[in-house]
């Protein structure tokens, strides 16, 4: 059964159709990538996915759930975390509290206990910095942890940006163009995390422009272009697409 | 094992010991001397220190709750004295039916989270400036609806009782006294409250709806409830304030709680740090000590009869170091007295060593 399934979405702002009857499946475990030119509306979907936008037309369905109305805070509950691509990091906190304060969801204890900080409020929180370290590990932001986000180079808060959505343990991962401005070297690391966490079982959803990056690691590849999708399938298949070179090349005279 | 009082920074060695608020057993343990001093204090001081010492504690609690809501969650609120009002009314209603201090002291405040909880809904649309003018708002509605209702007695001056605990009853001579301590308790008892609170997902919140609530709601945070959580709690905090000084001048005026007092308060949030914890006690304990050394300075030029261009320099003289205090501190220091604060115990942190 598909873990997520647009429905002929469709997005308008004014009279011009950002999405227009969109179609995506997602099995659980897939990694999909997401790709077209500029304003193809790639953002937009992720956006009508997580819930900052709502489609005039058609259905989101999560894990058999109607999700199309759900606000980006319910959204994020039930298991789909996002990283965005103009990093929106809590640029005057740390990279461990940024990562801390996502797991908000998985803390469930009383403002009596908080405010005591006692009993289940201190070992909730001691577990949280438990799973976070695990996060910090695993995405090797050990040199700075304590570090304020605000003063740490662009590529370190890209992968911070990635860190602080896998730190919600999602079940199904939105990355908006988490390599975009990337050295080559940084890029590589970032495939080896991508892949890495695919490896776990968490589905992952890339929207990316490096091609070379999105055929060699997608399972399935979706392109959009001027909000429809134009081609889907394994990567050999659509890049072999004459109407997804047609969209990238331009048409031959 | 180590020497635990030679220790200078951060040995931790677990995530449980580092959730802890102090750094090293000497931070403790001055918090706990200086505790001690402000609890013998009052026994060396005459009954107008005191009473200047109550002033500073209870507009702390005020301060404290408006550090969340405007420091912390970043909604600026302009109605804080209106809050202390609803605290203040509340206790002036329900005090003299006979019902004990330490009841109406929540009492008023979770009253007064109800009206902040009400008022923090605007919160849910409009933001900065235009969240405070719906806080002003608040104010003015306050001030006409206490200044028509009879049952109010319109603003009129409502006694308040004098309290008693345990068989412990506050006459003329200890009344200072008496509410000093009940103060600082609850001042203590409200800080470390909240001071969990940061280190917790509540606090966290807070913080993160203040710095990007796009992000937050991304987090799955409700930056709706987030934001009414911080009106209510901050309102709370208010309402204990407001509770605590209509006991301590033994009645309830609407002038105490005015658009002036509001603004008094703001100015003591930005001049201690805003959205800082020990900002909410330095800036109350600063300008109000500044406000009485102004007051003994004016009445000292007062009596040179000392006079410009027929102005009289005295009674201007109190308004006037208060502005200035607050455009220096904007210009020069807009972190507050808390930078100060900061340096001083990053400084001891680590003595002797310097880093």
């Amino acid at each position: 059964m598909a873990q997520l399934l647009v429905e002929n979405v469709t997005l308008s702002f004014g009279g011009v159709a950002a999405l227009s009857a969109v179609s995506l499946v997602v099995a659980q475990g897939e990694l999909v990538s997401v790709i077209g030119p500029n304003g193809a509306g790639k953002t937009s979907l992720l956006n009508c996915i997580s819930g900052f936008y709502h489609p005039q037309r058609g259905r989101i369905l999560f894990e058999g759930q109607e999700i199309t109305r759900a606000s980006p805070h319910e959204i994020t509950q039930r298991g789909i975390a996002r990283a965005f691509q103009n990093i929106e990091l809590f640029s005057g906190l740390t990279v461990l509290e940024n990562l801390m304060l996502a797991r908000h969801t998985h803390l469930a204890y009383g403002l009596g206990a908080a405010g005591a900080f006692y009993g289940k409020a201190l070992a909730k929180e001691v577990e949280n910095r438990r799973v976070v370290e695990e996060v910090i590990d695993f995405m090797e932001l050990e040199p700075y942890r304590k570090a304020l986000v605000g003063n740490l180079p662009y590529g370190v808060r890209k992968r911070v940006e990635v860190a602080r959505a896998l730190s919600l343990s999602p079940k199904l991962l939105l990355l908006d163009e988490p390599m975009a401005g990337m050295t080559l070297e940084e890029k590589e690391d970032m495939v080896r995390f991508i892949l890495e966490i695919r490896a776990q079982g968490t589905t992952v959803i890339l929207i990316e422009h490096d091609l070379g990056v999105v055929m060699d690691i997608s399972d399935r590849v979706y392109v959009l272009d001027f909000g429809q999708v134009i081609a889907e399938g394994a990567p050999e298949e659509v890049a072999r697409n004459p109407r997804v070179q047609e969209a990238y090349l331009g048409v031959e005279v | 094992m180590r020497n635990p009082w030679a220790q200078t920074g951060n040995y931790r060695t677990s995530y449980q010991q580092d959730t802890s608020i102090f750094a090293t057993h000497r931070e403790l343990v001055s918090l706990l001397l200086f505790l001690g001093f402000l609890l013998v204090l009052p026994q060396f001081l005459s009954r107008t220190q005191v009473f200047i010492l109550d002033l500073i504690l209870v507009y702390s609690v005020a301060v404290l709750g408006l550090n969340i809501t405007t420091g912390y969650a970043g909604l600026i609120n302009i109605g804080q004295a209106a809050f202390m009002g609803v605290g203040a009314y509340t206790a002036a209603l329900v005090a003299p039916q006979g019902i004990p201090f330490w009841l109406v002291v929540p009492l008023g405040g979770l009253v007064a989270a109800f009206f902040g909880y009400l008022v923090g809904i605007p919160s849910l649309r409009v933001k900065h400036l235009y969240l405070a003018l719906a806080t002003l708002a608040f104010q003015m509605v306050f001030e006409w609806a206490v200044g028509h209702m009879p049952l109010l007695k319109q603003g009129g001056a409502m006694d308040m009782p004098r309290a008693s605990f345990l068989g412990y009853e506050a006459g003329f001579r200890n009344h200072f006294h008496f509410w000093y301590y009940v103060s600082l308790v609850t001042l203590v008892v409200l800080a470390f409250f909240f001071r969990n609170l940061l280190r917790t997902r509540y606090g966290r919140a807070l913080v993160a709806v203040r710095d990007n609530d796009r992000a937050a709601d991304a987090m799955g945070m409700d930056p709706g409830r987030t934001k009414l959580f911080a009106f209510a709690l901050g309102a709370f905090y208010a309402g204990v304030a407001g509770v605590l000084y209509a006991y301590l001048s033994r009645a309830v005026v609407i002038e105490d709680y005015t658009f002036a007092v509001s603004i008094k308060l703001l100015a003591m949030a930005i001049v201690g740090g805003l959205g800082t914890l020990v900002g909410s006690f330095l800036g109350p304990a600063f300008l109000e000590l500044l406000d009485v050394n102004m007051e003994a300075l004016s009445n000292f030029i007062k009596a040179l009869g000392f006079s410009v261009a027929g102005v009289d320099v005295a009674s201007a003289l109190r308004p006037l170091a208060f502005g200035l205090i607050i455009v220096l501190f904007l210009m020069f220091e807009p972190r507050g007295l808390y930078n100060w604060w900061r340096i001083v115990r990053s400084y001891f942190r680590t003595w002797p060593f310097k880093y």
